[in-house]
């Protein structure tokens, strides 16, 4: 099927000329094996190729956790998320509030709008998914809050999401 | 003897077009391939829209799987050698504990100061081994990592 024809077959005849060269004999080569292994070949790459690299989020820690940084009630919006992925804001120590995942990046904006020293405080339930964590993550990128941390939840937290969810 | 019933007529098609478009792919294939490196667990990542893509060389990767297991590994086969011992030379990534995790990333980040660390969570594990690998790396002082992710769609 796949062959190559050097297509001088058919003038083999009347191909005589009076300077006698060296006359070509018409030649096929068979070139269907290696197709297949052509075949063979393309199908591997394109099952083993892979093109999205993935992608990474950086993050930067604080050198220890000696060093505490002073920050005003009123300024620290702290978010839980409990084991379930349900989101809780609350800003100080006041009262918790559930707020949904679709929401998140227009109330992160709004509040960081009517307070421009607003730090967020992230706290994710041991329990919780790790997915949760890299989409609030993202969430706080994408609404360009910069002063932000991370920090593990406490029974205090526990108690106040629970309080929340009663109410 | 009756005659034969269909007389079937010798056909050709000329593949030349298709064999011909069929390498084309075929180099194209093999000039962008990258293999997709081996790994010890099938991880699933999470999806965000951060923009920085992963880097390739002079890494090393805290794996955490589905079911909360972790894993250390890293890029040059040397460094792996020297860390987990020789035996577990080619395998990617090497389970270990919180203590070896420890002990771990400190050697390796002597062996090579170069090392970054790459933070890589399946989409459905849970929140508390990441946390105290969290806890970890800021023991021993790295403070600067990148969490793995795919790029999102949406």
């Amino acid at each position: 099927m796949a062959a190559l024809d050097s297509g001088e077959q058919k003038s083999h005849g009347h191909g005589e000329k009076k300077h006698k060269k060296k006359h070509r004999i018409g030649f096929r080569i068979d070139m269907t094996p290696m197709v297949d292994v052509a075949f063979l070949l393309l199908t591997f790459f394109m099952l083993t190729t892979y093109f999205s690299k993935p992608q990474t989020m950086e993050l930067n820690l604080p050198p220890d956790e000696k060093s505490q940084v002073e920050v005003a009630e009123s300024n620290l919006m702290t978010l839980r998320v409990a084991a379930d992925g349900v989101i809780f804001w609350c800003i100080g120590t006041e009262a918790a509030h559930r707020v949904e995942l679709k929401e998140l990046r227009k109330f992160l904006e709004d509040k960081n709008k009517e307070n421009p020293k607003l730090i967020t405080l992230l706290k994710v339930d041991r329990e919780g998914k790790y997915s949760m964590m890299i989409k609030l993550m993202d969430e706080i990128a994408i609404a360009k809050v910069t002063r932000f941390s991370l920090a593990p939840m406490n029974e205090f937290d526990k108690r106040q999401i629970q309080k929340a969810r009663a109410s | 003897m009756p005659k034969i019933k269909k007389k079937r007529i010798g056909f050709k098609i000329d593949m030349t077009p298709m064999v011909d478009v069929a390498m084309l792919l075929l180099t194209f294939f093999m000039m962008t391939t990258q293999f997709r490196p081996a790994e010890e667990t099938q991880i699933d990542l999470p999806a965000s829209h951060a923009p920085f893509k992963m880097p390739e060389t002079d890494v090393m990767i805290v794996t955490v799987n589905k079911e909360g297991r972790v894993f250390l590994g890293v890029d040059a086969q040397k460094l792996r050698a020297q860390l987990f011992g020789e035996a577990n030379k080619l395998r990617p990534a090497v389970e270990v504990d919180r203590k070896q995790l420890h002990d771990l990333l400190i050697q390796a980040r002597i062996s090579n100061p170069k090392l970054r660390t790459l933070v890589k969570g399946d989409k459905n594990a849970p929140f508390g081994p990441v946390e105290d690998i969290l806890d970890i790396l800021r023991q021993v002082k790295i403070t600067r990592f990148n969490l793995v992710t795919e790029m999102d769609k949406s």
